[in-house]
């Protein structure tokens, strides 16, 4: 019998291990890649809340031009560690780590990552590193914000040591992720499927890895030497000793440059996924949208000085960064426009995923817009360090990332936890974020071009009616985002069951049932065209037993 | 695999498993090394970012690096890289005895690399009075990629001395050697990375 599953389908893809009993082995430390995705998603969202209370505290002390909520001491470390926690231990694991394991390997036909063992390992250490961060606020956090910049990094106490080793390990976890996910893609497609075959979100996911496992290495390197020189003295940032403090700025924006796309692109897939299921129309442009993923992953290495333009680089050194920043703009543009044309005529269904994926669009669109603004180098100049910055790039974050990670769970819950989530609360949960997500980002921009300078507790009083109505804003956004966690448990128990495919979704995992089995396929099926095409029948053979009562593929060895 | 063994499925299964997941270790062993050259060339870039900012280098104090010695100690890696080559030459053509001798003769040329480093740094430190964090951006940059190359070739010797126990005991056979592949492929890039070392520190 065991031998019958492997000649099935395609090679190694088929082979499976046991299903693990018990409660340890099956849900905590788990090798199955769907369960190690929603641990990614419930650990990235306890860290989510955490740095949400840390973002809330910032908007109510800017509620008052004296501040007056926390001590300047804290109100530096509140924002440091908000922003490290929201890119490394939220958005870059649920995207990356939680949609791209859970969502990845069903899309490809695969019935796991290549090294489950691996991916369990990069699991583990995400929690490490986030409690390894917000312990620091026992100790003194790091205040130098989400950058660090030497020298004042240099400076403080063991949080920002701490601080280190946490991004470090988070690193670890992601190029560990990163290498598993380029060998899962590579060679675990299930026969038939092509790279010109494969759903968008994996085109995103392959785009997205070698980012992941280069960048990271880079940033690795230079959080390996601030922290040798904050425990050892070793000179490498400290200009008196004969270090250079841009030496870190370029280490750094050499990986948070392209960490930027690691955030993004897997949201585009998301997206590129949920555009084509809700207006029943095959994707506008799929290989573009394809192609232009990997334009971006590789053009987002040659950018990172436009982070620096106020830090002393030759002009000559400045103008190829600034014209390679617009480059960036061309594959993206592609990508909007590609999406739009998708919309276009389309029968267009208002889920809420849908609703929370036009949201990404708009908000995204305006967040590359201010993108290009930065890049320009006069410009920049005039608004580096200010509120446009923060209102720039929260914009690109949380109106990009953010949204299209709140899309990606509307659409996929299903699939996870075999209910769909409540629509009415869900249209809620979309109004009041997307209306308060605005009025919270939008007054940035004017009150950065005024002049009011991110990063201080205090400001000037004629910015104080912006920053309350800011303040204001962020509160319904926050009532919005609980609402979705509202939605989330009450769906749990009471959400409607789902069927294997309740939006009628054409990608191999909505051909499973809800939630999947532990081997996920029972046959690996073959695959014979792309899944976008609404008006041909679905494009795979050998799924027929997948929701029927046939038993279940012996694994490997076990008879 | 990182399944777990298979137990026993027919013969002909498990060789085409063998092959495949082959496939997946090879690959995902040379994406970490690709990872760990990216580690090499941040360093190697903040090194020659750093040497770039000053006027003179070495730094007003300091002597040049001595050529001799390291080119000898360069010459005892390199042996090891050729000897670890007919290593394995000689385990796919069934040769144990002479596998042996020449893994043997990899571990003990790596330890004396090692060992010559370990003199160049005492030396570096008693007479010149070079330090790690007390002679600038040539100290921090020098121990920093020497050092975190030494310890690449420390883990490889390890690694090497692990392989001999284990092709001892039977671990491997003639058709399924990956784990000897892994540790060559490991042990030629730590060499790759000290002729660049080399060059950056010692000839320019």
């Amino acid at each position: 019998m065991a031998v019958q599953a492997a000649h099935a389908g395609g090679g190694i893809a088929d082979h499976i291990h046991p299903e693990p009993q018990g409660f340890i082995r099956r849900y905590v430390f788990s090798i199955d890649h769907k369960i190690i995705g929603i641990q990614y998603m419930i650990t990235g969202f306890v860290f989510f809340i955490l740095s949400g209370l840390l973002a809330e505290t910032i908007r109510v002390q800017l509620m008052n031009h004296a501040g007056g909520f926390v001590s300047n001491d804290t109100y530096n470390e509140v924002y440091t560690v908000h922003g490290s926690a929201m890119v490394w231990l939220v958005i870059i694991p649920i995207v990356t780590g939680g949609f791209g394991n859970f969502v990845m390997p069903l899309q490809i036909g695969a019935r796991d990552v290549a090294f489950p063992w691996l991916n369990m390992l990069s699991f583990w250490m995400f929690p490490v590193a986030g409690l390894l961060l917000f312990s620091s606020f026992l100790v003194g956090a790091p205040v130098a914000g989400w950058t660090e910049y030497p020298p004042i990094s240099l400076e403080g106490g063991v949080g920002t040591s701490m601080w280190c080793a946490a991004i470090f390990l988070i690193g670890v976890s992601s190029t560990l992720t990163g290498i598993n996910f380029i060998v899962t893609i590579m060679q675990m497609r299930a026969p038939g499927m092509t790279f010109t075959r494969m759903p968008l979100f994996v085109w995103a996911q392959l785009a997205t890895a070698p980012l992941s496992m280069v960048a990271t290495t880079a940033l690795a390197a230079a959080l390996a030497a601030l922290f040798i020189e904050r425990q050892f003295g070793v000179p490498f940032y400290d200009p008196t000793k004969g270090g250079s403090p841009v030496l870190w700025q370029h280490m750094f924006w050499f990986y948070s440059h392209p960490a930027v796309y690691i955030m993004v692109l897997p949201v585009f897939g998301i997206v590129s996924e949920i555009l084509p299921t809700f207006s029943r129309k095959p994707i506008f442009g799929y290989k573009m949208i394809a192609f232009s993923s990997m334009a971006i992953a590789l053009v987002g290495f040659m950018v990172w000085a436009h982070h620096m333009f106020t830090s002393g680089l030759a002009p000559y050194l400045q103008l190829p960064f600034m014209i390679l920043t617009y480059v960036v703009a061309v594959p993206t543009g592609v990508k909007i426009f590609s999406w739009l044309a998708t919309l276009w005529g389309g029968k267009i269904h208002l889920t809420t995923a849908m609703l929370f994926a036009l949201g990404f669009l708009a908000l995204f669109t305006l967040g590359g817009i201010t993108g290009i603004f930065l890049a320009a180098i006069p410009y920049d100049l005039h608004i580096h360090g200010t509120y446009f910055v923060v209102g720039h790039f929260h914009y690109v974050l949380v109106g990009g990332s953010l949204t299209g990670i709140f899309a990606g769970i509307y659409y996929w819950f299903p699939k996870m936890s075999g209910r769909m989530m409540n629509e009415t609360l869900g249209k809620w949960n979309f109004a009041l974020f997307f209306i308060g997500f605005n009025g919270t980002f939008l007054p940035m921009h004017w009150l950065g071009i005024l002049g009011m300078p991110r990063w201080v507790p205090q400001y000037d009083p004629q910015f104080e009616f912006w920053n309350r109505f800011a303040s204001v804003s962020s509160f319904v956004m926050t009532f919005g985002i609980l609402l979705f966690f509202v939605n989330v448990i009450w769906s749990l128990r009471n959400g409607k069951k789902a069927g294997a495919n309740p939006w009628g979704a054409r990608t191999l995992e909505w051909q499973l049932p809800s939630p999947p089995h532990y081997y996920n396929f029972k046959h690996i099926p073959n695959v014979y065209g792309l899944p976008y095409d609404f008006s041909l029948p679905l494009p795979y053979k050998g799924l027929d037993e997948e929701l029927t009562d046939s038993p279940a593929p012996v694994p490997a060895g076990s008879h | 695999m990182p399944h777990g063994a298979v137990a026993d499925p027919d013969e002909g299964q498990v060789d085409q498993l063998y092959a495949e997941t082959r496939q997946l270790r090879l690959q995902g062993f040379l994406l970490f090394l690709v990872s760990d050259v990216v580690l090499f060339s941040s360093f190697i870039f903040a090194y020659l970012y750093l040497r770039n900012t000053l006027p003179a280098w070495p730094p007003p104090g300091i002597n040049r690096l001595d050529v001799g010695f390291a080119a000898f100690n360069s010459v005892v890696l390199f042996g090891s890289g050729v000897t670890m080559h007919y290593a394995l030459e000689s385990w796919k053509h069934g040769k144990f005895a002479r596998y042996a001798n020449f893994l043997i003769a990899t571990i003990v040329l790596g330890a004396a690399f090692l060992a010559g480093q370990g003199y160049e740094y005492t030396n570096l430190y008693m007479r010149e009075h070079v330090s790690w964090s007390g002679s600038g951006a040539f100290g921090a940059s020098f121990f920093t990629l020497t050092g975190m190359h030494g310890f690449h070739v420390f883990v490889g010797v390890c690694y090497l001395t692990v392989l001999l126990l284990q092709s001892c005991a039977g671990v491997y056979t003639k058709e399924k050697y990956f784990g000897l592949t892994a540790g060559t492929l490991y042990w030629h890039f730590v060499d790759v990375i000290w002729v660049v070392l080399f060059s950056i520190f010692y000839l320019i």
